[in-house]
């Protein structure tokens, strides 16, 4: 049965699906579960499932993940909710560290099945700290996978493919995007769910490429409507998977179209922006009729809320670099 | 503040450790719990006994010899260009051996990179951790199998992991199981004087308390991370800290395999029946240097190591076998003996470790695969074989 | 024990004042003795005398290096002393970690660092660090490889496939394909053209159409070369270059592509758009001669190649500021007749792949010795196959030199956009009237197309009496027009 949910809610039964179904799934995070987390993400999961599987831990993201570390060890599911991007970094080393290279210095015979849940983004008018996109720090790292959900139907299944899942897994969510509604089947049986480590062609179009992931993927939609009265139809890739990458659908694309855009709100200097780009210019060179180019937000630190629109990549700022990529 | 009235502050801790070690003189004795002195002689401790047969005795000092030749023996190997780096355990035999047998079967250990002595305990071949020092692996084991985690060389990071481990026998109904014969199950975390200044580490104690974790915390006090003293770790003993955090701590003379033991043994039930969290600070001293790169000559004086020589751990067992005509020199020979072939048996299997195949650099990477890596793999093995006198 | 190793070996030092080598005159221990420090072990002669060598340390003899009488240089290992008897089985001193393990200097010289502690030597070759090994210095020096390997792009660089990573028990759903790519064909992946970004640009520079061209390079991309063939309106060398293969019907098939086609076409259209008209003329160029092997004879003009053709340019060039509408376009697009002020004047060339007509722009501002430059340096790259693309374009009179096929005229038809075209035939001795008498002169025939739209009867006719009137008597026509 289809419903209408708001990406938050999809997340929320996500969750609920992931705990009924395995007793070794336990959330652990800061104020999810009296509170049912800042964002009521984890809403009405501790009253069902108890405490001691939904933990209020202390506020302390390093020991979040590092006690994830052990109850993984000890043969349990975690999933952490880190409360907003900009304060993932005191658990940094856990995650790169340790998270990320257990499984391979056992030689596979540790298993760390462990999901960190971090909402990301701007455009909600937060202070400091409160509209990071560190996508690309943990991208980078080897023994990571990076996946971005960007509309409730991708939250409802990715969050449970990604608990399943016995890589550890960085999942971001797009917290300007939590309260946006949109169809979910949530009686689908998960095995017949969308694969979680693939991108997907959202919209078709023939005169140019624009990829986007989690909060952008909107913005590159909105853009594609825009065009379309311009007289340019633009074909729309979700990324979905960071790390790792699945640019197949993405070089499919570029061939046909001879155009690409990529649209980011992390700055364009290192940032996953740059990867496509190398890698669609690698496979698809005989096919570009322009370079490639990046939409982001700029190389400074977020700015203050009240300019913060100027700074994220918006619909007028990508059909400005589809523009620019006619002018080859 | 008035009479009668609870006090609501604590005063500064004086610094007589640190003035003392400015002025030249020796650092004033601890207090800390001893059952067996540096000359051999037991002494009562009101809280804390060991009831050991003859045989265990002989054990102990048997476990102490090996640990210390097979450390000598890697050490010796790292000399000869056979591993790239050795963490030696010299001096610290006690407090692991004593620490080591004090768990039982089902307690896991997480330890740093320096528990030699408590892998031997544990029953575990100790050509395991081998292969990270000569830098044939990463050191990786299953944790699960031998209820010991691999070595962590990030400082302090464990300690979480064993904290969360811990929660984790307590959500599996492992805690407070009732009797001397109970399964029920603790954790012990082993870490040093210098990783009690991470926040990891203190985290942990945070995490243990508040869900009153199983856990036992067992810092090793050998006086120096690489070259800094004590002092540049903290301003009150170490084992007084877990007081501010909320759970008991205490001081053991790490040099004292008896009292290591019997406090280690203590502090394990405590936990084990759900008493929650405690930390031991197992006074010691790191005898050699850090690694077998460090010259500990640059920064500690020769006097300070002869006073911790007099105080040997293995020395002082000996002594009391002796004294209590426990054992003859034909034991004492045959301890020898065997720690001989253990540490040639051991030798032997490093220099015949194989080097790693490049090719296995990309696998284990994901427990799912992923294909970047099977591009790159593939990739590599075309690069490789493109050299010539290449296999292909 | 730092510093000391487990096998030490003993190195022939230097007994006195720069001694290179010695003689081992006789061994005092055998391997397996056990030494103390600073026994007797050798007896060696130098050049001065026989001298006795104690042990540096104590220990076990594992291995002696050189039989007595045998001469040894001086730095060489002689013995080796396991200075730990009694710690076991003694390792493989023949392994590279032992005799790596001798290149450690015992007694470091002033300022160095122990070896075995940071900053030092290490086994190896390496300097100590605090963490592993140590960093090794290599030379820098490539390792063979076998053959010629690939270039990257040619190599099978992976093609990503979509991620499909769980586990293997789900089933993938039937997910909504974007529009099938079409199959590749032609070099056409995706169905789009493939060819290099700078190609593409060098294509929409020269105005050719990537879609109508079949690409020679990889992955059947379009290179530079296929867009500049096509680009200069001839195609590879014609089929009658080489001698064809005819099938067992007796026919061969030759598919119609790529720059043929492309010139086909154009032909096709300039013939059958512009009203051709051709009017000839014969014309007695032995004055033209003449001035040839004048020029010939001149200081200045002895390193140039001179020929009538040079003249025949400039008999051109002097004519039409007189007639500018033979050297104009019709563009039906615009509705208008472009009338061009500069001649870019064409040279057809019959070159290796063809016939091209390259261009000298602005050649009507020319003096005669540039002009002359110009035409053998358009030749001579043309002949080469290096003529530029923007030397092939923007062209608006052309002279096409049937003479040097031995023919007497022809009816050319005109390069796409132009509006007249000369062909200038063979000079051949003939019979002439001239001053009233019968007499051999050099005679040769013009024959101007030209687009009847722009260009009527009277006008090519008195364009053309220019030309040759000139050919007759260039110094005459110079004094005249200039």
């Amino acid at each position: 049965m289809a419903e209408t949910l708001t990406l938050g809610k999809a997340l929320n039964i996500g969750l609920r699906r992931a705990m009924e179904r395995d007793p070794k799934v336990i959330l652990m995070g800061e104020d999810i579960g009296k509170l049912g987390g800042v964002f009521r993400i984890t809403d009405g999961l501790q009253k069902d499932f108890g405490d001691p599987r939904v933990i209020d831990t202390p506020l302390a993201e390093s020991g979040i993940i590092g006690t994830a570390v052990g109850l993984a060890i000890r043969g349990y599911r975690p999933v952490c909710e880190i409360q907003f991007d900009g304060f993932v970094y005191p658990a940094f080393d856990q995650i790169v560290s340790q998270v990320a290279k257990m499984h391979y210095r056992s030689q596979g015979k540790v298993r760390l099945p462990i999901v960190i849940r971090i909402p990301f983004g701007g455009g909600i008018g937060a202070v400091e700290h409160h509209s990071e996109s560190p996508e690309a720090y943990f991208s980078h790292t080897a023994g990571l996978k990076v996946v971005a959900c960007a509309n409730p139907a991708d939250a409802y299944t990715m969050i449970q493919q990604a608990i399943e899942s016995d890589d550890p897994i960085v999942f971001f969510e797009p917290k300007r995007r939590y309260w946006e509604k949109g169809e979910v089947d949530t009686d689908a049986p998960l095995s017949d769910a969308y694969p979680l480590h693939a991108s997907r062609v959202i919209r078709e179009g023939q005169d140019a490429t624009v990829l986007a992931y989690g909060p952008m993927v909107r913005t590159a939609l909105d853009a594609a409507t825009a065009a379309a009265e311009d007289g340019r139809s633009l074909e729309v890739v979700d990324l979905r998977t960071l790390s790792p990458l699945d640019l197949g659908p993405v070089f499919d694309s570029v061939r046909r179209t001879g155009r690409c855009v990529v649209v980011h709100e992390a700055p364009s200097n290192v940032g996953l922006g740059a990867e496509i780009v190398a890698r669609i210019t690698q496979e698809c060179f005989y096919s570009l009729e322009a370079p490639v180019l990046r939409v982001t937000g700029f190389n400074t630190p977020y700015p203050a809320a009240r300019v913060e629109e100027e700074f994220l990549p918006d619909l007028d700022r990508v059909l400005d670099a589809v523009d620019r990529t006619y002018g080859w | 503040m008035a009479k009668g009235e609870p006090s609501v502050a604590t005063k500064r801790p004086e610094d007589k450790t640190a003035r003392a070690r400015a002025s030249g003189d020796p650092p004033a004795e601890p207090e800390f719990v001893q059952l067996l002195t540096p000359d051999g002689d037991r002494v009562e401790h009101p809280d804390y006994a060991v009831d050991f047969t003859d045989e265990e005795y002989r054990g102990l000092y048997r476990d102490l010899v090996i640990v210390r030749k097979l450390d000598a023996e890697a050490t010796a190997l790292q000399r000869q260009g056979e591993l790239g780096i050795w963490a030696s355990l010299l001096g610290q035999e006690a407090a692991q051996v004593g620490s080591g047998r004090a768990l039982r079967e089902q307690d896991m250990a997480f330890p740093t990179y320096r528990e030699h002595g408590v892998l031997y305990c544990r029953g575990i071949d100790p050509i395991m951790p081998l292969g990270l020092f000569r830098g044939v692996d990463q050191g990786g084991w299953d944790p699960n199998e031998f209820k010991f985690n691999m070595y962590t060389i990030v400082i302090g990071a464990q300690t979480l992991h064993a904290t969360g481990y811990a929660m984790g026998v307590a959500l599996d109904g492992k805690v407070g199981n009732g009797g001397p014969d109970s399964d029920s199950e603790a954790v012990i975390a082993y870490f040093g004087d210098g990783a009690s200044a991470q926040g990891d580490v203190n985290e942990a104690f945070v995490w243990a308390t508040v869900f009153n974790a199983p856990i036992v915390f067992f810092c090793q006090n050998n006086q120096y991370a690489i070259s800094q003293p004590i002092e540049r770790q903290t301003r009150v003993p170490l084992y007084q800290r877990a007081a501010g955090f909320g759970f008991p701590g205490i001081r053991v003379d790490g040099n004292d395999v008896l009292a290591s033991y019997a406090v280690t043994r203590a502090a394990l039930d405590d936990a084990r029946h759900g008493q929650g969290p405690s930390l031991i600070e197992a006074y010691t001293y790191r005898m050699g240097a850090h690694t077998t790169s460090d010259d500990p000559t640059r920064y500690r004086i020769a006097s300070e190591v002869d006073a911790w020589q007099a105080k040997d751990p293995i020395k002082r067992v000996r002594l009391y076998l002796e004294k209590q005509e426990l054992a003859d020199d034909g034991f004492f020979a045959d301890v020898d003996a065997q720690a001989q072939r253990e540490a040639v048996h051991l030798r032997e299997r490093v220099l015949s470790m194989p080097n790693p195949d490049p090719a296995q650099m990309f696998d284990n990477v994901y427990a799912h695969g992923s294909p970047l890596l099977d591009s790159e793999r593939a990739e590599f093995a075309e690069y490789v074989a493109s050299f010539e006198g290449s296999a292909h | 024990m730092t510093g000391v190793a487990r096998i030490e070996q003993f190195k022939l030092p230097d007994l006195g004042e720069g001694l290179t080598e010695g003689e081992i005159l006789k061994w005092l221990v055998a391997v397996g003795d056990t030494v103390t420090l600073n026994q007797p072990i050798v007896e060696v002669e130098t050049a001065k005398a026989a001298v006795e060598i104690p042990a540096k340390w104590a220990g076990k003899v594992t291995q002696i290096f050189h039989e007595e009488g045998t001469t040894v240089e001086v730095g060489a290992p002689i013995i080796a002393i396991d200075t730990q008897p009694d710690a076991g089985d003694v390792p493989d001193t023949s392994t590279p970690s032992a005799a790596a393990l001798a290149a450690v200097e015992v007694a470091p010289a002033e300022g160095a660092v122990e070896p075995g502690l940071i900053g030092g030597p290490a086994p190896g070759g390496r300097t100590a660090v605090l963490v592993g090994y140590g960093p090794r210095t290599a030379a820098a020096k490539r390792r063979p490889r076998k053959g010629v390997p690939e270039p990257a792009a040619a190599s099978a660089a992976p093609v990503e496939a979509p991620a499909r990573v769980e586990p293997p028990a789900r089933v993938e759903p039937p997910v909504p394909a974007p529009v099938e790519a079409e199959p590749v064909d032609n070099g056409r992946l995706g169905g789009g053209v493939l060819a290099k970004p700078p190609v593409r640009k060098l294509a929409k520079d020269l105005g050719v159409d990537l879609g109508t061209l079949t690409g020679s390079g990889p992955q059947g991309s379009i290179t530079r070369d296929d867009v500049q063939a096509a680009a200069s309106g001839t195609g590879p060398a014609p089929a009658a270059a080489t001698a064809p293969t005819f099938g067992a019907d007796r026919e061969q098939r030759i598919p119609i592509k790529g720059v043929r086609k492309l010139m086909a076409e154009n032909m096709v259209a300039s013939a059958f758009t512009a009203p051709h008209v051709t009017m000839f003329l014969q014309v007695d160029v032995t004055r033209t001669v003449r001035a040839v092997d004048r020029l010939r004879g001149m200081r200045d003009w002895r390193d140039v190649r001179v020929s009538p053709l040079l003249i025949v340019a400039k008999a051109i060039l002097t004519a039409i500021p007189r007639y500018p509408m033979v050297n104009s376009t019709w563009s039906g697009d615009s509705g208008e007749i472009v009338v061009k002020e500069y001649v870019n004047l064409g040279i057809a060339a019959a070159t290796e792949r063809g016939l091209i007509v390259p261009n000298i722009k602005d050649a009507g501002r020319l003096p005669l010795r540039e002009l002359a430059d110009a035409m053998n340096a358009l030749v001579d790259t043309a002949r080469s196959g290096r003529t530029a693309p923007a030397d092939m374009s923007g062209g608006t009179f052309t002279i096409t030199n049937v003479g040097v096929f031995g023919v007497d005229t022809g009816t050319p038809i005109l390069p796409p956009g132009e509006a007249a075209i000369l062909a200038f035939g063979a000079i051949r001795e003939t019979p002439w009237v001239h001053k009233g008498k019968i007499k051999v002169r050099q005679v040769t025939t013009l024959g101007l197309s030209f687009d009847h739209r722009i260009i009527d009867g009277e006008l090519g006719s008195r364009f053309l009496r220019d030309v040759a009137a000139f050919l007759a008597d260039p110094e005459a026509a110079l004094l005249s027009w200039g």
